[in-house]
Formats: C-alpha cells, structure tokens, sequence
C-alpha cells in the first residue's frame, strides 16, 4: 500500500512540474474566404496571474523609402520602441490615438527617435508630410504574442494557464476575444477567422483611389 | 336630289364664292397646320432643353460637391488641426476658429466639424445646434457603415434646403479621427446663378400635399412661385414631369424633377421656359404668313371678280342680245375683240343671227313664190323628191280672152292689171284656206287639202270660187271707172285622189299635185268657155259628193274626158250659188 501512495505522490509531482512546463498556441487566421491573413497579431493575456514586466529588447518602427517598416509591430506595455529614419528624406511621425498622441517633428536620416509605451492600446502611426505613410503600433499588457506570416500561421508559446486570446488586425472593426486554457507541454492548434473590410491604403505618387465613392 | 343650298343669281358671286370658299379652307387649314406644328414643335424644344438644363443643375451640383469634398480633403489633411487634435484635451474653441479660417479658405457657406460618433464639436453657424445637425450625422452613420471618403445629399437645415457633404478627418488615412460637414443653401442666390447659366426659371419647392407645399427657393416674385408649388403634380417621379402651366399670363413649359433627400419632406426643382418666347418667332412668321394669306385672299377675290366680270358682262350681252333676235331684230351685231370661247361664242351667236337673218329673208320670198303653207311644209321637212297620193279639191281660174285683151294695153299695164287681178284672187284663195300651186300666165292653179289636209276642203273651193266670181265683179266696176275694159274668167273644180309632193330635179323643186284629176279640173274649166253651158265655174261629181252637205248645182250632164272610159258629170255653179248665171256683162 505504501508503495502505491508512493507511486501516486511521484505522479502529481511530475504532473507539478509538467504543468510548469511552458505550451503552444497554434494559430491559423483566415479571412471570410477562407484566404489566409498576414499581419495578424494574436496575444495571450493571462488571466490568473499578472504578466511579468516587459524584456528590455525595444521595438522598432523604421522608416524606409517613405514607408513604416513593419506595417503592424506589437509590443508590450512599457516598452521603449525606435524610430530610426533609415531614409533619403525627412519624416514627421505622429499619433493622434488615445494609447498616444505625440509627434516627433521632422527629422532627418540617419537620425532615431525613440518613445517609452505605457498605455495599452492601438497606435496609428502617421507621418505628416506623407500622407500615404501607415503603420499601427499595438501596444498589449502581456509578452506573450505573435503576427501571422503570410501563410497567416503564427503560434505564441506561454506558460499553462488560462488566457483571454486576442486576434487584431488593421481591417478589423474589433478584436476577436476567446479565452482558451493552456495545459503544460501541450500544443494547441486554433483557427481564428476574420471579418475584414476591405483594404484602404492610399496608394503613393498621386495614384489615389478616384471614384467609387459618394 | 336635295336642293342645293344657295342660289345664285350672278355668276360673278358663284365664282368669288366657289374661289374664295376653297382658297380659304386650303390656306386656313394650312395655316392652322403650321401653327399646331410650331406649337409641338415649341414645346418639344422647350421639354428637352428643360431636361438639359436638370442635367446642368445636377451638373452643376456634383461640381460645387465635388470642389468642397476635394477642399474639405485637402484641408483635413492640414498639420494644424492635428497639432489640435494632438493635445490631451481638445481645445473646441480654438478647433471653431480653425474651421472658419478652413471655411474662409473654401468660401463655404457652412462648415462644421464632428467626433467619430457624430456628435457636432464646432461649427461656423452659430444658429445650427448639434441637434439640427441630424442630415449631417445620418450622412456621416452612412459613410462610415460602408467606408465611403466622402458622402453627399440635399437636406434640410434649420428648415432651408442645403446639399450637405461629409468628409472624414483622417490621421492618417484610413483612420478616422472625426469628420468635416459642409452645407450650401439651395437658396434663391443659387436659383438665380443657375438661371443665369440656364436662362430658366428655377423654382425650388417642396411638399406633395396640399398643406405641405411651399416654396424653398425661386427666380420668381412670390406669389407666381407659390402658384408653380401649388401646381406641382403629387407624385415624384424619377425622370420627372413636363406639362404646360399657365403662370400669370403666360403660358410656361414647366419641368418638375425630383431631388434626392435624406428621407424627409421630398423636394423638387421646376425648371420653365416661356412659350410665348419660343414662339416669338414662329408667331412672327405666322403673322406674316396671315397677311400673305389675306392678301392671296384679296388678289384672288379681285381676280375672280375680273374673270366673272369677263365672263358674265358678255354673257349678259349675249343674253340681251338673244332677247333682241327672238323679237326678231337680226340687224344687230355683238363685238367681242376675244379669242377665247365667249369669243367664239360671239362669233357663232353673229354666224347664227345672220343665218337666222337669211332664213327669214328666205322664208318671207318662198312666201312670196309659194304659198305660205308649202312654205312651212318646205321649211319643215327634209325636201325630198317623190310624194304621197292624197284626196286634194283642184281650183283651176283662167282668164278670159286675155291675149285679145292685152293686145289693147300696153304691157306694163298689161302686167300691172293682171298683177292687181292675180293679187285680189289669190288673196281669196288663201283666205279661203287654198294654196296658190302655181300661176300658169294668167291662169291660177290652186290646191284645197294638200299640202295641209283639211276634211271640208271641197266646201272651201266652191265658197273660194264663189268669193273670186264677186270679187271678179267689183274689180270690173273698178276697172271701168277706169275707163278699162272688163275681165272674165272661167273655174273649174275637181276633186280626185292625186300624187303630192315635191317634184323637180335635186337642186330645183316645186311642190305641187300631178293625175288625172288635176288634169280633170283644168278641162272643167276649159269647158267654161263653151256657151252652151253658161256657167263661169264647172264642178265635177266629185267635188260635190265630197261635201257634207251639197250645195244648189245645176246639172250640166256629162262629159268624157280624155283617156277616161267613164263620163264625168259635171254641174254649174253661179256666183251667189243660184242656178241661173246672174251675171251678164
């Protein structure tokens, strides 16, 4: 008998540690055609125990060839992200969004401004001499998250536990939230699919869109 | 056959009635042809310019929406609103002076700013509350539900019709940070640009009932355009409705399109034209071409006067001149210089006066060489050689001793004596109904009963001969209180059957009798001069069983003729138709 109590202590034990044992989130987004998303970010907020303090590496959102470079970066709340101006021309990047308005007037290339995010939100990214310059800034209160290839696959690796998932991206009107429990070691495939509107960038040097509209 | 309507009593009114009565109906109905065509043709016009001049406005429309949609764009994108909007809190009084200096930039009549949801920040109206601002929001709602860059309607604001526009404030685009409104009244000033464009008159107005109706905007005084609301058909549709209204005293081609609303009191505009203007100058054609048809008119009337004139003066001529040749004047003569048919006519009526002239002259001498009854019988039938065989009472007169008696004359007094003789009997002859065959020197031949039967013809000879024996006597008395010597004469009467009829070659004819019987009567009278009978008239048996009823004759006995088996009796007959001769001289 005393054996088996035995047997049966080492099993939770292992399960104990198992469970400390960090799982996967697979991710597939797909468009209602069915056609796959890139530049979907999809986050895990823990939601039984506080997300840890952001790493130090910084994020970056360049500007090259008067374009953001990446179109969608996602950091953590509290993050310090660059913007290098790796171009010929000057730039004017400015937010007027909730999460943070702030502008960093014209700047030449070469230089790099840089801004703490401490508010979790969508930042819109503009430059004021280029009007066709977008770039979205989400800023999420957890290090766990991850952007969709251009296959739209992705996966986030997090401890188990339960989490609210987040899926966002620029043509959806708002998040998809699931919450989803994550077990040790285990992986979790999950297709997500998305309602987009269509896309509306401006296209540069003057090819803007004409007609179609009221 | 129905009588006809009118009779005329001249030829001239004929005509000019005939003539001006088609004239008329051919130019009048052409006339009113071409004014009924000028009148479809007017409206016509007028309907599809109208319909050019909504396009205009529409036209018209989509430019002034175009340029304050593009101008709100440009402006959108202006770095100062955004340092604006880039400050923790937003300054709206500030925003409000910003967007008028946007509004001065565009020379909008309204500019108004607006949140995401809709709600009214600031506006360069004082007067438009954020509740007034519903169009606005409702385009906005729109725009944003279907991710359009720009959306644009009529509305109304604070009860004026507006065409409204919204433009989204992007940051940049395609996020949408609020929105821009822009409003232009459909305003009389707009009214009056677009009829400077259009040369129309613009009314604007709304409503399809009959309390609703009023007008929002017009080029029109007052109380004309609230006539054109009040005329407004009381449904919409589409592609709108052209009639022809009456609008003060003119009458107008009127065009009433519909405008697109946000769902509220529909409005429409009405385009009109005059259509006495359009007319102006097909109603001085018309004018002209009334007076041509007055004057055609005029030259025709004169023209069918002078031709009836031409027509009916010698007619009337003719006419009279009939009336003159019927009382038998035939000296007249009608003078027509004309080559035409009254001219012939003339011509022929001259030719048939002189035949008429001649006939008569030839009647009166065939009267004068024959007896007037084979006169008429001539002149009446075809002259045709042959005859008929008819019951005729031959008279056969025939001097006494004329040849001893002329010798004791001189001729022209012989001539003149038995002229005179010849006269006083043959007078009797043919009052006594006789026809004078022929005179055979001094004797006379005549017919009773032929050429014109006649049932007491005997009766007629015997009393003829009788008369002729008087007159014998009165002329003798006459003649010897002249101092001239008497006549005698003997008569011989017979009647037989005879042939009668024309006899003579072709061109030369004389109608007379030819038989026994004649030849009968002059041998009675051949018998005269015998003493033994004492009796200037000898009648034959035949002539007296031809009478109904026999007169006192004295039997002579009986006499054979030549070539003739039977005798003929013959009988006396005395002057005063005694037996006894009475005479003695």
């Amino acid at each position: 008998m005393k054996s088996r109590f035995l047997l049966a202590l080492l099993v939770v034990t292992a399960v104990t540690r198992i469970a400390a044992a960090p799982a996967t989130l697979t991710a597939t987004v797909k468009d209602a055609k069915g056609a796959p998303v890139t530049d979907a970010v999809v986050s895990l907020i823990p939601l039984e125990a506080a997300a840890p303090p952001p790493a130090e590496a910084p994020g970056e959102v360049a500007q090259e060839l008067q374009e953001f470079l990446p179109y969608v970066t996602v950091v953590q709340a509290g993050t310090k992200v660059a913007f290098p101006n790796r171009d010929s021309v000057q730039h004017h990047v400015y937010s007027l969004s909730k999460a943070k308005k702030f502008e960093l007037p014209l700047y030449s290339p070469g230089q790099k401004e840089s801004l703490v995010f401490e508010s979790t939100g969508l930042v819109t990214l503009g430059c004021n001499i280029h009007d066709w310059m977008i770039a979205y800034l989400l800023v999420v209160p957890t290090p766990w998250y991850a952007k969709t290839d251009a296959q739209g696959l992705t996966s986030v690796t997090a401890p188990a536990g339960r989490y609210r998932v987040e899926v966002w991206h620029p043509r959806l009107s708002a998040a998809l939230v699931q919450e989803i429990t994550l077990r040790s070691a285990e992986t979790l495939p999950r297709d997500f699919n998305l309602t987009l509107k269509p896309d509306r960038r401006i296209r540069r040097a003057g090819a803007a869109k004409s007609g179609g509209y009221r | 056959m129905a009588a006809p309507l009118f009779r005329f009593r001249r030829f001239s009114t004929r005509l000019l009635v005939i003539v001006l009565g088609l004239l008329a109906a051919a130019l009048l109905s052409t006339y009113l042809l071409v004014t009924k065509a000028n009148l479809d043709n007017a409206i016509a016009h007028i309907e599809s310019r109208l319909a050019a001049d909504v396009k205009v406005f529409r036209a018209s429309i989509d430019f002034r929406k175009r340029f304050f949609a593009e101008g709100a764009k440009v402006v959108s994108r202006d770095w100062p609103i955004r340092t604006l909007y880039l400050q923790p809190q937003l300054d709206l009084k500030t925003l409000r002076t910003t967007i008028e200096s946007y509004a001065a930039r565009l020379n909008a009549p309204v500019f108004a700013t607006f949140d995401v949801d809709g709600v009214m920040l600031a506006t360069t109206n004082d007067r438009l509350t954020n509740e007034a601002c519903g169009p606005f929001r409702h385009l906005i709602q729109k725009a944003g539900e279907n991710d359009w860059e720009q959306n644009s309607d009529f509305g109304y604001l604070e009860g004026k019709l507006n065409v409204m526009i919204v433009v989204p404030l992007y940051a940049p685009e395609p996020n949408i940070i609020g929105w821009f409104g822009i409003a232009f009244p459909i305003d009389d000033q707009f009214a009056r640009d677009l009829k400077e464009t259009t040369q129309t008159e613009v009314t604007f107005t709304s409503g399809l009932t009959e309390e609703s109706k009023r007008v929002l905007a017009t080029t029109l005084p007052p109380d004309l355009a609230q006539q054109v609301a009040v005329q407004a058909p009381s449904e919409l549709k589409a592609d709108g409705q052209a009639m022809v209204t009456n609008l003060g005293t003119e009458r107008y081609v009127t065009l009433y399109a519909p405008l697109e609303l946000l769902g509220e009191d529909p409005a429409r505009i009405t385009l009109q034209r005059s259509l006495e203007a359009e007319l102006a100058p097909a109603r001085r054609l018309e004018q002209t071409m009334l007076f041509i048809l007055l004057a055609a008119l005029l030259a025709a009337s004169l023209v069918a006067l002078a031709v009836a004139r031409g027509v009916s003066q010698p007619l009337q001529q003719l006419a009279d001149h009939t009336k003159l040749v019927a009382a038998g004047d035939y000296t007249r003569r009608i003078e027509l210089p004309r080559e035409d048919e009254i001219g012939q006519l003339a011509t022929a009526f001259n030719h048939m006066t002189a035949g008429l002239a001649e006939r008569d002259r030839v009647r009166d001498l065939l009267g004068k060489v024959v007896s007037p009854e084979i006169a008429t019988q001539l002149l009446q039938s075809d002259l045709k050689l042959g005859g008929e065989e008819r019951e005729v009472t031959i008279l056969f007169c025939d001097l006494r001793d004329f040849t001893t008696f002329s010798e004791k004359l001189p001729p022209t007094e012989v001539l003149a004596l038995l002229n005179r003789y010849l006269d006083r009997m043959s007078a009797i002859i043919e009052q006594h109904g006789g026809v004078i065959d022929k005179y055979i020197g001094d004797a006379i031949m005549a017919l009773f009963g032929a050429p014109v039967a006649a049932p007491d013809a005997p009766g007629r000879a015997i009393a003829a001969a009788r008369d002729m024996a008087r007159a014998l006597d009165l002329l003798n008395r006459e003649l010897s209180a002249e101092g001239k010597p008497a006549l005698a004469f003997g008569i011989g009467i017979n009647t037989a059957r005879v042939v009668a009829g024309n006899m003579g070659s072709k061109t030369r004819l004389n109608y007379t009798v030819i038989g026994d019987g004649v030849n009968l009567a002059s041998r009675l009278e051949g018998l005269t001069k015998d003493p033994a009978y004492g009796t200037p008239i000898i009648v034959s048996e035949a002539t007296l069983d031809a009478m109904q009823e026999r007169p006192a004759a004295r039997e002579l006995g009986e006499v054979k003729v030549k070539g003739k088996d039977q005798a003929v009796k013959i009988y006396a007959l005395s002057a005063k138709g005694e037996s006894r001769p009475p005479y003695a001289l």
